[in-house]
């Protein structure tokens, strides 16, 4: 098993990215349903999306004057392939992970900071207007929530005391991290939304910039690159259920099934807000992120840190 | 044997994305070629298992070269590469002297005698980094939050609208009324360009009256 | 890969970055050079760490010494760069004229 292990993983870990896409989409357009006050109906839910990407896939594109073709093309999959990298460094039972690194956490800062390259590089691409400032938007965002996403994670990693995803759900098996760091889930919930671009913090694809980054994409390429999205809050949901709500650890159920389970109540959690909350202006959330959500992030250590010492010694 | 030729591909991509930012016309695809290098160089680190060096290295630069290209659009007249020019100068002095840097360092590398101590493969980098971070190698590691401490506080110094003295502009040169004869490209255009940084500079200043 | 080729590598990106300060007239290209030279001196460094040093952590903080030099020289390269501008309207090295013998 072992020696499988990561062959098993890495498939598992595209079963994610498949299935966690189509869920994600699944469940916005459930939600949009519900409240619109259409009601739950959650087959027509998961058929309409398939729908929209095989019309996607089906349509011709169009391309604007003078683009910048390989940032064009690069950015969409380049977003795909950050959001698998992410997911590769976590693992989905016990052992079960394509590369466990002892530097899980870093390896995930460091694909979620290339997140910041990819939507530059998708506004960029179109040589126009509106994508360029939704580039804009995005890198300030991004800026603003970095430093408080690595804090809150590397609060989670100080009672395991080390950097591996799979050590951080080891040390989880009393208490897990949501009970014990009450700050942390939901600073990471609020960073990881502005990460992935999702609900009130979707500034960078916002309808006030009339689709920002994916105001000139049509076709195949759109299609790549909401997939890329969705992918990206799927690695979201899936890190924080490592992190703070246990991972694979639960009493009857098998490893990976507690984990979908989890990562699939995030997900809702992190989607709902897309139909209930406005989107947030961009000078309020830069100063939020800077003035509430750092310090509170780095609170957050403090009091994950001196937990840590008192248990330790 | 992977590792090896996945180390010399690594090694080739760093050094010709190096060269090609130097090269390239457009301003962003030389920011995003300079985080291709640093990548490959910080993949290189993972694979000497330097894992969290090369991995921090990616994260830093990710940051840093996006900076990078929204410097470029602020302040370089073509930074979508639209409108060739090539712009260097004492060029072929620039060349030599990277080819005697190179040479020198390079003779230095092959011909020096260095002990063969190689790392341990099942070395914990990342628990021993931390150790020293913050046992033998505190003082350093205090110094170096207390200079990115400066840094901050200098930076923010040197660009604040209001100077020590009153405003910022207070003392500045106004632009010239006739253009002058300078190395650069078409007077005219220049003085284009100099209004449209100037209608830029102002209108990131009302941005930024406005926010904070 | 063996040390002297991992230290030919980091000589060929120093040099290139030795070009590229030199011969740019941008500021900001100015400094891609002088990052390139930062990259080149961490590259030697960690394959000196991992080559000849058995893996010392002492390497490790030099590395992150030099990290940190990066993270400075590109903030304070970046605010001079804006403070020259508005004094100077100066965005290429040659339209710094005033010292000029």
């Amino acid at each position: 098993m072992t020696v499988w292990a990561p062959a098993v993983a890495a498939v598992g870990v595209g079963a994610a990215l498949v299935t966690g896409t189509w869920a994600v989409a699944t469940l916005d357009t459930a939600v949009a349903g519900v409240v619109a006050g259409r009601g739950l109906h959650l087959r027509r839910a998961a058929l309409a999306p398939l729908r929209r990407a095989a019309l996607l896939a089906g349509r011709h594109p169009v391309t604007t004057e003078r683009p910048d073709a390989p940032a064009w093309v690069v950015a969409g999959p380049l977003l795909l392939a950050l959001a698998g990298a992410a997911l590769s460094a976590l693992p989905l039972a016990e052992g079960l992970a394509v590369a466990d690194v002892p530097d899980g956490l870093v390896l995930y800062g460091a694909a979620m900071a290339l997140v910041m390259v990819a939507v530059f590089l998708h506004g960029w691409a179109p040589n126009s207007v509106f994508p360029l400032i939704g580039a804009y938007r995005f890198v300030a965002q991004a800026l603003s929530y970095q430093i408080a996403l690595f804090l809150v994670l590397l609060g989670a990693a100080l009672p395991a005391g080390s950097l591996g995803l799979g050590a951080i759900v080891e040390a989880q098996s009393e208490l897990w991290n949501v009970i014990r760091q009450p700050l942390g889930l939901p600073l990471f919930l609020v960073a990881g939304t502005a990460l992935s671009f999702w609900g009130p913090l979707a500034l960078p694809d916002g309808e006030d910039l009339a689709g920002g980054t994916a105001a000139e994409s049509s076709g195949r390429e759109l299609l790549v690159w909401r997939t890329a999205r969705a992918a990206v809050l799927v690695a979201t949901a899936a890190v924080a259920a490592a992190c703070f709500l246990g991972g694979w650890l639960g009493p009857v159920l098998p490893g990976p099934v507690w984990m979908v389970a989890k990562t699939l109540a995030l997900l809702v959690i992190l989607v709902v807000p897309a139909h209930v909350v406005p989107r947030v202006r961009i000078e309020r959330f830069v100063s939020f992120g800077w003035t509430i959500l750092l310090p509170l992030s780095l609170v957050d250590v403090f009091a994950a840190g001196v937990v840590a010492l008192r248990t330790s010694t | 044997m992977i590792t090896d030729v996945l180390s010399w591909g690594l090694a080739a991509l760093s050094l010709w994305s190096a060269w090609r930012v130097f090269r390239t016309d457009s301003m962003m695809r030389a920011a995003y070629l300079l985080l291709a290098s640093f990548a490959a160089v910080g993949a290189l680190l993972v694979l000497l298992s330097a894992e969290f060096l090369g991995l921090v290295l990616v994260l830093m630069m990710a940051g840093e070269m996006t900076i990078m290209v929204v410097f470029m659009v602020m302040f370089m007249m073509n930074p979508a590469g639209l409108n060739p020019m090539t712009m260097v100068h004492q060029h072929r002095a620039a060349v030599a002297a990277g080819i005697v840097s190179f040479a020198g360092l390079a003779l230095v590398g092959v011909a020096g005698d260095f002990p063969d101590r190689p790392a341990a493969d099942e070395v914990t980098t990342t628990s021993a980094l931390g150790f020293e971070l913050l046992g033998d190698s505190m003082l350093i590691f205090q110094s170096a939050g207390v200079t990115l401490l400066a840094t901050m506080i200098g930076a923010v110094a040197l660009t604040s609208r209001g100077g020590r003295f009153g405003d910022a502009h207070a003392g500045s040169d106004a632009p010239a009324l006739a253009p002058e004869a300078t190395a650069s490209p078409a007077p005219a255009t220049d003085a284009v360009e100099e209004g449209a940084h100037a209608a830029h500079e102002h209108d990131r200043h009302g941005a930024e009256g406005e926010a904070g | 890969m063996n040390l002297e080729a991992l230290l030919v590598t980091a000589a060929g990106l120093f040099g290139i970055g030795v070009y590229g300060a030199l011969s740019q007239q941008s500021f900001v290209m100015i400094m891609m050079g002088v990052e390139l030279m930062i990259n080149a001196a961490i590259l030697a460094g960690v394959a000196l760490w991992a080559e000849s040093a058995a893996g010392a952590p002492e390497g490790q903080m030099l590395v992150i010494v030099a990290m940190t030099v990066m993270a400075v020289e590109m903030a304070v390269g970046f605010a001079l760069v804006v403070a020259v501008f508005r004094v100077r309207k100066a965005d290429i090295t040659e339209k710094l004229r005033r010292l000029r013998g």
